[in-house]
């Protein structure tokens, strides 16, 4: 009788540590707890535990939490490498600053979510800067708060501020040319229909032009470096209508037509001001910075306003 | 009343009638209601001045009298208006509107009126036409059926219109006649159902030339006294006055009819222009919207050098309706579709644009967009009030803060916690349209009142030089008449050194320029008043 020798499975560490990274290879998206026992039921639970936490302070494993219970997965070799030689703090906090993706984090919001000092968490930041993992980008809402993100990302447009904004810096005769530039072109499209002298209807239809024509326009007068969306156009009309020197309809537009969004079209027409410069303002009075201040026999008195003297010698 | 209205109101009286109105004037106005007594005690002046300055008043239109709190047994007391005072400003226009509308006759009998406040028709017929002759060249006259014409043509068109009958005052005729009503109020024109009616008088004739000879003493006498003979023609009793609702009603108008040429075009403020007229005398005043006119209507009454074609008009009338500015709008379909003009909407745009320009021309472009943001979006916070305009922030800030000073943005506080934090508060920047309109309408009074006031002063600084002038036109014409050689006059006009003429020269183009002005911001005026009073009646 041959005696069934039982096998015993070596117990060793390392080769628990092995076993464990085959088994999540073979379930890329994680592997529970249950798993690892139903696979190596000999095991014993602090064996187990122990292994798992080697893995994971080495940084070969990735500990989330399901809705379930907790998941390990194997983590990614290249990143392993990355933070290879950083310690438990400065890994926790480059995770941290992963999550946050391309909106970046503040390093107050660090701090709560590490509960690590303050002193620990600069120190940190400096360490993973000077390694070139993360870097700080000023934000254009706060100018003085810096978010961290990691390196390679490119901020998001609400950091940024998106393409009116270079350097964290409101590009403002930027801004000025495009209005300019939208304008003539909105008004010579009026002009033209106007003179054309057809029926009214025909001419009023045709002074419109619907934001895709003007964003055409724009890119192919080729005055931006950059990229503008149509949005951006859009954002630069509205502020023509602000000055009261257009006016917008929207009409509904069959999906699939150019430039339609959500089955409808803005179009946009130049107009003209409905009345011309008011009365008052053609007094020095109305312009005056003093005007509160003036009463007769007081020391600006309209007897002695300076700014009568030189409007009625004009 | 506020400071502003009370000084305007008495630099006016003060010019056109004189110190002891502006008195007598001012001190009504602030006081409110008066009887004789207390008002002449209060103002320390002659009984009889006061009564004479109040019948200036009454005359006028300006100060209304009636039974006071006492009842009918009492003392009458005086009111004043303050708004009959303020349309001073606007006689110019009236004048200007008539001489447009019914040439040179109309024109000088709406200034006759305007300038003795009330007059039967016989002697405003009369004087009207004595005036044209005396223009005229010589030999021919002004016959009076031409100026009746014209007159009858101003009543027709509602222009002039008849005064109330004055209530019988006095307790011993109260058996006789009924109690004049407890309210202090006259019965308005309106009510008097011969307001428009044209009496009949038997007036021919024509215009008397004034000869020169009948100068000195005849011109003296017609001066202070209205002629009373009017007892041949018919008419007595029958006064007439200046109908200002209406004149009102031309000028909104013409600013909604210069609104839409402005805003589309020319045939477009032609359609609008009929359409108002039609509805002139149907639609009551302070409407929020004409009578409802139908296309065919319309089609009929343009006028016939416009000759459009029906479909074009059809077409014309929906791109009115269309427009954002809301002018015309459509209430039907029926005879080819019903179209009224929106008066309150259309003033309120016009009010706005007002506001806007005021804004634009005092604070800047870019402060005129902020400000037309928040009308347009109502309530927003500071970080969206620079995304919209797309201006950087620090000058967006200051701008804004500039404008919050002014009062003419307000800032809306909206807590986050009872305990009103400011860090856990929402401020939203808001424009509110009405108030706003009424500060500016304080701030045009105001103007108004520099301008007389700077008029006034550039009168007394130069008032030596005035008088030498005038002196030395008087010397001038007296030497003309009695047929002087020319030596004599260039002497006579040497008399003032060139450097004088400069200074009268410049000093009548400032005068000019004042007078302008003051009637370019009561443009202004109207606009705001009109758009304030057609919103409270529309509340």
């Amino acid at each position: 009788m041959t005696e069934v020798k039982v096998k015993k499975e070596s117990t060793d560490p390392v080769d628990i540590e092995n076993r464990i990274k085959e088994l999540c290879q073979q379930f890329p998206q994680g592997i529970t707890d249950q798993v690892i026992q139903n696979d190596m039921p000999h095991v014993e639970a602090q064996q187990r535990a122990s292994a798992i936490n080697r893995l994971l302070s080495v940084g070969q494993l990735d500990l989330l939490k399901n809705s379930n219970g907790l998941l390990y997965r194997l983590k990614d070799v290249q990143s392993a490498s990355k933070v290879k030689g950083s310690d438990n703090q400065e890994k926790l906090v480059y995770q941290i600053i992963e999550d946050a993706g391309n909106k970046g984090i503040w390093s107050r919001d660090i701090r709560y979510k590490s509960n690590l000092p303050l002193t620990e968490i600069n120190k940190i930041l400096k360490n993973l800067e000077s390694k070139k993992l993360i870097k700080a980008v000023k934000s254009v809402a706060a100018s003085k708060k810096k978010v961290y993100m990691l390196y390679n990302l490119q901020p998001d447009r609400s950091v940024t501020g998106g393409a009116w904004y270079s350097d964290q810096d409101f590009e403002s005769e930027f801004v000025e040319v495009l209005n300019q530039q939208c304008f003539k072109f909105l008004q010579s499209k009026a002009e033209a229909a106007r003179d054309s002298k057809q029926s009214p209807m025909v001419q009023r239809n045709s002074s419109f032009a619907t934001s895709h024509e003007v964003w055409k326009y724009i890119c192919e007068l080729g005055i931006s470096k950059v990229d503008l969306s149509m949005e951006d156009i859009e954002t630069i009309l509205n502020t023509l209508i602000f000055d009261g020197k257009v006016e917008m309809t929207i009409i509904a537009a069959k999906e699939g037509t150019v430039g339609s969004v959500d089955g409808q079209m803005k179009l946009y027409r130049g107009v003209n001001p409905i009345i011309q410069p008011t009365g008052l303002v053609k007094t020095p009075c109305g312009l005056c910075p003093v005007f509160d201040d003036c009463h007769e026999g007081g020391e600006i008195s309209p007897s002695n306003c300076v700014y009568m003297v030189e409007w009625l010698d004009f | 009343m506020t400071t502003q209205e009370v000084r305007l109101c008495g630099l006016l009286l003060q010019e056109h009638f004189g110190d002891v109105v502006e008195k007598v004037g001012t001190h009504l106005i602030r006081s409110g209601v008066l009887n004789l007594r207390a008002l002449a005690h209060e103002t320390k002046l002659a009984l009889d001045l006061v009564k004479k300055s109040l019948c200036v008043l009454v005359q006028h239109g300006m100060c209304t009298f009636g039974a006071g709190r006492r009842g009918p047994a009492g003392p009458v007391e005086y009111r004043i208006s303050c708004e009959r005072i303020i349309h001073m400003l606007r006689y110019p226009r009236y004048i200007y509107t008539a001489k447009s509308l019914y040439g040179d006759t109309g024109e000088l009998i709406v200034e006759e009126i305007l300038q003795r406040g009330q007059m039967t028709m016989s002697s405003t017929v009369k004087t009207v036409a004595d005036r044209l002759t005396h223009n005229m060249p010589e030999g021919q006259s002004m016959d009076y059926s031409e100026v009746v014409s014209a007159f009858s043509q101003l009543v027709e068109t509602h222009f002039l219109q008849r005064c109330p009958p004055v209530a019988s005052a006095g307790p011993s005729n109260s058996e006789a006649v009924d109690p004049p009503p407890p309210a202090v109020a006259p019965s308005e024109p309106e009510n008097h159902p011969d307001c428009y009616r044209v009496p009949y008088i038997n007036l021919t004739g024509k215009g008397k030339r004034r000869r020169s000879s009948e100068d000195g003493e005849a011109d003296l006498r017609a001066a202070k006294k209205a002629k009373t003979d009017s007892n041949e023609c018919g008419d007595e009793g029958i006064f007439w006055q200046v109908n200002f609702e209406r004149f009102h009603l031309h000028f909104r108008d013409q600013a909604i009819i210069n609104a839409v040429s402005c805003k589309l075009d020319q045939t477009s403020s032609e359609i609008v222009r009929t359409m108002l007229r039609m509805s002139e005398v149907t639609t009551p005043a302070n409407a929020a919207f004409t009578q409802a006119l139908s296309a065919n209507e319309i089609f009929r009454a343009l006028p016939s050098n416009y000759n459009i074609a029906r479909p074009i008009l059809d077409q014309y009338l929906t791109l009115l309706v269309d427009d954002p500015m809301e002018f015309v709008g459509k209430t039907g379909d029926s005879g080819g579709g019903m179209f009224v003009v929106n008066l309150h909407r259309a003033l309120a745009n016009l009010a706005r644009a007002t506001l806007e320009s005021v804004v634009q021309e005092r604070f800047g472009s870019r402060s005129a967009r902020i400000f037309r943001l928040l009308l347009r979006k109502r309530h927003l916070e500071q970080k969206q009030v620079e995304d919209f305009a797309m201006i950087p922030a620090k000058e967006a800030k200051d701008m804004l803060y500039t404008l919050l000073s002014e009062n003419l943005v307000q800032l809306q506080e909206i807590p986050k916690t009872p305990d009103h934090a400011p860090s856990r508060t929402f401020y939203l920047y808001t424009v509110n349209q009405l108030p706003t309109a009424r500060l500016l309408l304080q701030h045009c009074y105001k103007t108004v009142g520099n301008l007389i006031e700077r008029r006034l002063y550039e009168t007394k600084e130069n008032k030596r030089l005035l008088e030498k002038s005038q002196r030395i036109e008087a010397i001038l014409a007296s030497l003309q008449a009695t047929g002087a050689e020319t030596t004599q006059l260039t002497e006579v006009e040497e008399m003032i050194t060139a450097p004088e003429r400069q200074q009268l020269e410049s000093l009548r183009h400032h005068i000019n320029k004042l007078d302008s002005s003051e009637n370019q911001v009561d443009e202004t005026m109207f606009l705001l008043e009109s758009y304030i009073t057609s919103t409270q009646a529309s509340r």
